[in-house]
């Protein structure tokens, strides 16, 4: 008897407890299903007014009268700017993370080199655009690759030192979390270090290393003030690598302030289309990790 | 014969070696810009660093160009925006931290689930919606709606759903990583849910669970776009959460709109920093003292 | 752990009772006000309402959002008042809900900063500004820009055209300037807060503009006086509409309101008729609801607002102005803010007797 009620004690507490768990999941998913609703709603009059064809339309015109908004010009920019960053932010990311979990593992170097990285982590985007605006500014304008310094590297090299961290920390700990015996057995077949993480360490741990990359790229997605001090804020398509353009969060934080009506609506609609590519980047990064895993 | 095989391993050998030199060349770029910034910061901002600097509210315009024309330090300090940040952050925790933590908790416990890996998709979406976006949404629900008027209340949760998605992911990732053992080990004792969730659980991951709040942490304490649209700033320290409040970003953003007061952003920030490593320091220490795997 | 929090909290208490002397916000059961809008004045506005608080126990909490954010905060009734550097047109009042009327509180100028090393004293006309802005002319040794400036060299640089990234109306005062005095401008650029530059780079902020000038040789832009000054940029007198060359300074910004106001007080100042006036100078004004008992609008709320803001088109703010590079209100400007600010009323009846 007093087993009996006990176990349908402990079940109706774990049932508790579990229902809890639940809700919690819950909040996540009415404040996405609220932030959409909230988004789209303001985004109608734009794509009431322009259509489909807004995704498509690289125009950028708010003089009143003939107002004509599009958003590939901010796509454009992002996607370049956040990919560069990425291409950027790899080898230092991986360098970083193999040092400090393979090369050096263990020692005060490693451990001084990880504090030092998320530091990184910690500088906030504000200072990293007065940093990148007073000092690497000039930096790029003296190797004369761009007269001005702003432009869509000197945007992405700026993320790419802000999203190393990302990819660094979780990078280093799925690395130090390969199997020790597989390292061993390939060590006993006589394979050198280089040899043993490139075959056994990276192989093993390449989902998680994706991972890492994934999220250091979502964090470049949406990053806005160190992106919109140094980008040029020019409202076109690019045209080259060192040529002013602009991004969605960006154009967003610069004209959010001023704006009213259908340009307030353009630039909400230009925030609901960087959820839904911040969504896809997300999942075609998932289908990348399963092929690899 | 012989040749050949020495040959090959001192090929590999060669290869090893330069592998090894390249990682390390890339660890010192990837930490070389934090240097730079902290110099940078430390150079232009020391001089502002005193007691009053954390005592008293932000110096006006003419005390600011008095100062300057005088060569001497501007007065006054940050202590408004240290008050503001502080009710925030703690506003914010108090509502994520919970929320993150049975979050990613019931991600971690079900893992098979097709609503789990939803829940999990919608969280790193979250993560990627640029900060402004946040501001926007915080401002129709909470400015607009609820309190209003600008408050710091609105603040916090702008702040909060900022913070959700990186307490939920590392909680996660954290968790997967205890042994099943420990868990299963818990159940057969007999252990209810709820407690085997708070004393074994969580005091098992602490160290990661530390990361990802030390991480969202991080990531809020520098943000200004979202607060320029819900706590909009106050010049006096003011414990009324639904009235506006002033941040330690806002008012970086306030002295770096101001003609006179320029030197003032980099002292804010260094402070930010030196903050957010302390942070981290704490967050290192806690760690190691719980360790239990 | 615990010890740390509790240090924290205490901390906290005492330092705020600390600052509660000096600023009567504790102990007050004052009003607290809370606006929003234009950075422009922004660094007035602090240092006007800080002096406010000292003298009166009462509390105004300015966020320097943009004149567009002020507008909007006003229109959802989230803040007691707004403030815009461009006054609210036809269309966009129609947009408030209820009648608003703007108080003028200073003037401000915007002036063109240049970097060219070794030189000052720069002279413009509205024509070289247009052909500079439209990239007609190209490089600083053009003959059209020598012609008006004999005694200067100027060397053959390519001229680098800043502009704002973000809406502002700095960029408003600015154009709204050169559709009056230029030819072209009207239909190649238009007036506007945010406008389609065909040459140039992008900064984003005052600031951005002022550094991105600074920091290389050939660029010229456009920034509020008050940065030039703050940050000693070499800034060019521009002849105004009787053909004087004038430099920015605070006279000849006052002297552009010196001219007839309206009722309402809604005139751009650019272009001002009065002979000793610099050409580009805006006022920039407060918004506020003439009905002043909305939503939960309170009485005591809607009588500190409007006294507060009567103080700023006085005398000691206006001196406080002066003292930071703000041109102050001209005579004439100051009785029309008064007559408006006369007949903002609560529940029918007008707050100020």
């Amino acid at each position: 008897m007093e087993h009996q009620s006990l176990d349908r004690t402990s079940m109706r507490g774990d049932r508790v407890t579990k229902s809890i768990l639940f809700s919690s999941s819950l909040v996540l998913l009415l404040l996405s299903a609220g932030m959409i609703f909230t988004l789209a709603s303001g985004a109608i009059p734009a794509f009431r007014q322009f259509g489909i064809g807004f995704i498509f339309s690289s125009a950028w015109d708010p003089t009143p009268g003939k107002e004509n908004y599009g958003s590939l010009a901010f796509i454009t920019g992002t996607i370049l700017t956040s990919l560069l960053a990425l291409i950027i932010c790899i080898p230092m990311a991986f360098s970083a993370s193999l040092f400090i979990s393979e090369f050096y593992k263990g020692t005060r170097l490693a451990s001084i080199l990880r504090s030092l990285v998320d530091l990184l982590a910690g500088v906030p985007s504000i200072v990293y655009g007065f940093w990148g605006f007073y000092t690497l500014r000039p930096l790029i304008m003296k190797t004369g690759l761009s007269d001005q310094g702003f432009g869509i590297f000197t945007a992405s090299l700026i993320l790419a030192i802000m999203i190393v961290p990302y990819a660094t920390s979780l990078s280093s700990e799925i690395i130090s979390m390969v199997s020790v015996e597989m390292k061993e057995a390939a060590y006993s077949l006589g394979a050198t270090r280089r040899e043993v993480i490139f075959n056994v360490v990276i192989p093993s741990a390449m989902s998680g290393i994706v991972a890492s990359f994934i999220l250091a790229l979502g964090r470049a997605l949406g990053e806005t003030m160190a992106v919109t001090m140094l980008i040029g804020n020019a409202n076109v398509i690019p045209d080259g690598l060192f040529s002013p353009g602009n991004t969605m969060a960006s154009v967003i934080a610069n004209q959010f302030g001023e704006a009213d009506g259908l340009r307030m609506s353009a630039l909400i609609a230009i925030g609901l289309i960087l959820f839904a590519i911040t969504a896809l980047v997300n999942a075609i990064g998932k289908i990348i990790i399963k092929r690899f895993a | 014969m012989e040749n050949i095989l020495e040959d090959n391993i001192r090929r590999r050998a060669l290869r090893n070696r330069r592998f090894k030199w390249l990682v390390i060349a890339g660890s010192i770029v990837t930490v070389t810009p934090i240097f730079l910034i902290v110099i940078n910061l430390i150079v232009k901002g020391a001089r502002q660093i005193n007691l009053s600097f954390f005592t008293e509210t932000s110096p006006d315009t003419f005390q600011a160009m008095t100062a300057t024309a005088n060569g001497e330090i501007i007065p006054g300090g940050i202590a408004n925006g240290l008050t503001g940040s502080l009710i925030m952050v703690l506003i914010a925790s108090a509502l994520a931290i919970p929320t993150g933590l049975m979050t990613g908790i019931y991600l971690y416990e079900n893992k098979k689930k097709r609503y789990a890996s939803f829940i999990r998709s919608l969280a790193e979406v979250l993560q990627g919606v640029p900060s402004i976006i946040l501001g926007i949404i915080a401002y129709i629900w909470i400015v607009k709606g609820l309190t209003k008027g600008y408050s710091a209340l609105a603040g916090s949760i702008a702040l909060s759903i900022m913070m959700l998605p990186i307490i939920v992911r590392s909680t996660e990732e954290t968790m997967s990583m205890i042994p099943v053992q420990i868990r299963e080990a818990a159940f057969a004792l007999g252990v209810p849910y709820y407690k085997m969730i708070f004393r074994v659980l969580i005091p098992c991951s602490f160290s990661g669970l530390a990361t990802g709040v030390l991480l969202s942490l991080s990531r809020i304490l520098g943000e200004t776009a979202p607060l320029m649209l819900t706590a909009l700033g106050s010049p006096v320290m003011s414990l009324n959460v639904a009235k506006p409040s002033s941040a330690v970003p806002l008012l970086i953003w306030d002295f770096y709109n101001d003609p006179n007061m320029v030197n003032m952003v980099w002292s804010a920030s260094l402070f930010l920093m030196i903050f957010v490593l302390s942070l981290n320091l704490l967050s290192r220490s806690i760690s190691k003292k719980r360790k239990y795997i | 752990m615990k010890k740390l929090i509790i240090l924290l909290v205490a901390s906290l208490v005492v330092v705020s009772c600390n600052n509660s002397g000096s600023n009567k916000t504790a102990r007050n059961r004052n009003v607290t006000l809370s606006a929003a809008g234009a950075t422009f004045p922004l660094p007035f506005y602090n240092l006007a309402f800080k002096k406010y608080a000292e003298a009166t126990g009462v509390t105004v909490n300015y966020g320097g959002i943009g004149s567009g954010g002020g507008i909007k905060s006003l229109r959802d009734k989230v803040v007691d008042f707004g403030a815009t550097d461009a006054f609210l047109s036809d269309e966009e009042l129609v947009t408030m809900s209820e009648p608003v009327v703007h108080i003028p509180t200073c003037i401000g100028g915007v002036v063109l900063a240049y970097n060219l090393p070794g030189i000052t004293g720069l002279k413009l006309t509205p024509e070289i500004i247009e052909g500079i802005f439209l990239g007609g002319i190209t490089k600083w040794n053009d003959p059209k820009i020598a012609a008006v400036n004999k005694d200067l060299s100027l060397p053959d640089l390519k001229i680098t055209v800043v502009y704002r990234s973000d809406g502002s109306g700095t960029t408003y005062i600015f154009s709204d300037y050169m559709t009056k005095a230029g030819k072209l401008w009207g239909e190649k650029i238009g007036t506007g807060k945010s406008l389609n530059w065909p040459v140039g780079i992008a900064a984003k902020g005052n600031p951005g503009v002022a550094g991105t000038i600074s920091q290389s040789a050939g660029t010229i832009g456009y920034i509020g006086y008050e940065f030039a000054v703050a940050q000693k940029i070499p800034a060019a007198a521009v002849a105004n509409s009787s053909g004087s060359f004038i430099e920015p300074n605070l006279q000849s910004l006052s002297a552009a309101a010196s001219i007839d106001i309206p009722a309402d007080t809604r005139v751009m100042l650019t272009n001002s008729s009065n002979p000793q006036a610099y050409p580009i100078t805006s006022f920039t004004w407060i918004i506020l609801y003439k009905e002043q008992a909305y939503g939960n609008h309170s009485q005591a709320n809607a009588e500190a607002t409007v006294r507060a803001v009567k103080w700023l088109t006085e005398s000691d703010a206006q001196s406080i102005a002066t003292s930071v590079n703000y041109a102050p209100l001209p005579q004439k400007a100051v009785e029309q803010a008064s007559k408006v600010l006369s007949v903002v009323t609560f529940n029918g009846t007008p707050i100020l007797r």
